[in-house]
């Protein structure tokens, strides 16, 4: 579901507010994101706990 | 033949109004119904009409991926493929009244996948839309699943419904019996008295059309009544569409019927509006812009080098994620403060609802704070888009 992406936390006022995966770029240079509320009815939340769940960790917001 | 009179109260039962106010039965009543208990499809975008985030995926080798709405194809280790919503200009489908069609063609193939490999197609519900069916009731009713299918290779392929709250499966099988031939299928599906579907907006259901897989879901018995979970019975006879790049599978016209059809007695597909049928996949999905210099939404500078954009969208599912193609200055804001500025990437604020949505952002520049500005895209490959898919 995730490879090779970089999920990692997004921070505002010092707290963890969503969830950025960073999809591998393109040829053209672009490249996916997705930008996950921290939601457990979000599909893609749910996701990312089962990621975590299977031994993968979110990277600590910059 | 001139009428002479129609009979309203049949049209109130269902019954079909004739000539000079008569009776006549009609395909619910062979069902034991009065009248069909969905007012909509149960299958949103069951003609593949709406593709909002692209018509066509070439190189998709992984994931969980969309052409037309509402219909997934999941994909781990198990070759390449490109997706296609496909126009149809003949053929039996056409004739019925279809013009799109959900279509997958194999690129790179994979004629031994391992056992945990897979390419599904999937259609998700959430339960309180699947109420009617009373699944899990002593009044449970069954099913009827009808679709066009057409593919290169003549040969019998697996498809499975997925209770995901109570892990129950039944299944099917289904055969293309004339290659390159546009074909349709109609499948009667036992009720099931045991595991109710939560009444929310979860998802509960999913139709699954297994089209390659590896042995971890084959080598038992398609199962024709409801029954726990078991994975090896749930793709017994392989489609194996991954096994040549000559292949290719194509599927629209799918109908998810409450009671049990014949050929001769299913209800016509509901054929909805492209506007009524846009809106109901919006409730998952909403492309909010593509293309170079598209408006996104009014944005004011919240001070230091913040940005935010503040919107109202239709009724969502859950609270959305932000799905965007990006990358060096694909969005901007220009407006009121007076210069144009670049940025990289938008983020979903915690406060945001399924229907009121704030994103921000950071530049490199400051600004002053109340400042108002619209935001817009700032190169041909952005694309914006809000998703709360099952």
């Amino acid at each position: 579901m995730f490879e090779n992406c970089i999920i990692k936390y997004v921070k505002r006022n010092d707290v963890n507010v969503c969830i950025r995966v960073t999809y591998p770029s393109n040829d053209n240079g672009s490249h996916k994101e997705l930008s996950v509320p921290l939601d457990e009815a979000n599909t893609d939340y749910q996701n990312i706990l089962q990621w975590v769940a299977d031994g993968n960790t979110i990277q600590e917001a910059d | 033949m001139a009428l002479s009179k129609i009979d309203v109260a049949n049209m109130l039962t269902g019954a079909t109004p004739v000539a000079n106010g008569g009776t006549a039965a009609t395909t619910f009543a062979s069902a034991g119904l009065g009248k069909r208990p969905n007012a909509k499809p149960l299958i949103i975008n069951g003609d593949m009409a709406v593709a909002q985030r692209g018509t066509s995926f070439t190189g998709v080798s992984s994931g969980a991926n969309f052409t037309a709405d509402r219909f997934q194809f999941y994909l781990a280790n198990l070759g390449t493929y490109t997706l296609i919503q496909e126009a149809l200009t003949s053929g039996n489908a056409y004739d019925a009244g279809f013009k799109t069609a959900w279509r997958i063609d194999t690129t790179t193939a994979d004629a031994s996948p391992s056992a945990a490999d897979y390419a599904i197609l999937r259609y998700k519900f959430e339960g309180q839309d699947l109420q009617s069916i009373k699944k899990g009731t002593s009044n449970a009713q069954k099913l009827t699943l009808a679709f066009w299918v057409k593919s290169n290779k003549a040969t019998t392929g697996s498809l499975d419904l997925f209770d995901y709250d109570n892990s129950r499966i039944v299944g099917a099988t289904y055969t293309v019996n004339t290659a390159n031939t546009w074909e349709k299928k109609i499948i009667n599906i036992a009720a099931d008295t045991t595991g109710a579907f939560a009444n929310d907006n979860g998802l509960s259901l999913g139709i699954e059309w297994f089209l390659d897989t590896g042995s971890n879901t084959q080598g038992g018995t398609t199962p024709t009544a409801w029954e726990s979970q078991t994975n090896t019975n749930r793709n017994v006879s392989n489609f194996a569409l991954g096994d040549n790049t000559a292949n290719d599978w194509a599927i629209t016209g799918v109908q998810l019927e409450v009671g049990e059809y014949t050929s001769s007695t299913l209800p016509p597909f509901q054929h909805e509006s492209y506007g009524d049928n846009l809106a109901r996949c919006q409730r998952y999905f909403q492309m909010r812009a593509e293309g170079n210099q598209k408006i996104i939404s009014i944005a004011h500078w919240a001070g230091g080098s913040e940005v935010d954009f503040i919107m109202q969208i239709p009724f969502m599912r859950t609270q959305p994620s932000i799905e965007y193609t990006t990358g060096s200055e694909y969005w901007a804001i220009g407006g009121s403060g007076g210069s144009t500025n670049t940025l990289d990437n938008l983020n979903m604020n915690s406060w945001s609802t399924e229907m009121n949505i704030n994103l921000w952002t950071t530049t490199g520049a400051g600004g002053t704070a109340g400042y108002a500005y619209y935001g817009y895209t700032n190169n041909a490959s952005a694309k914006l888009g809000f998703t709360a898919e099952l």
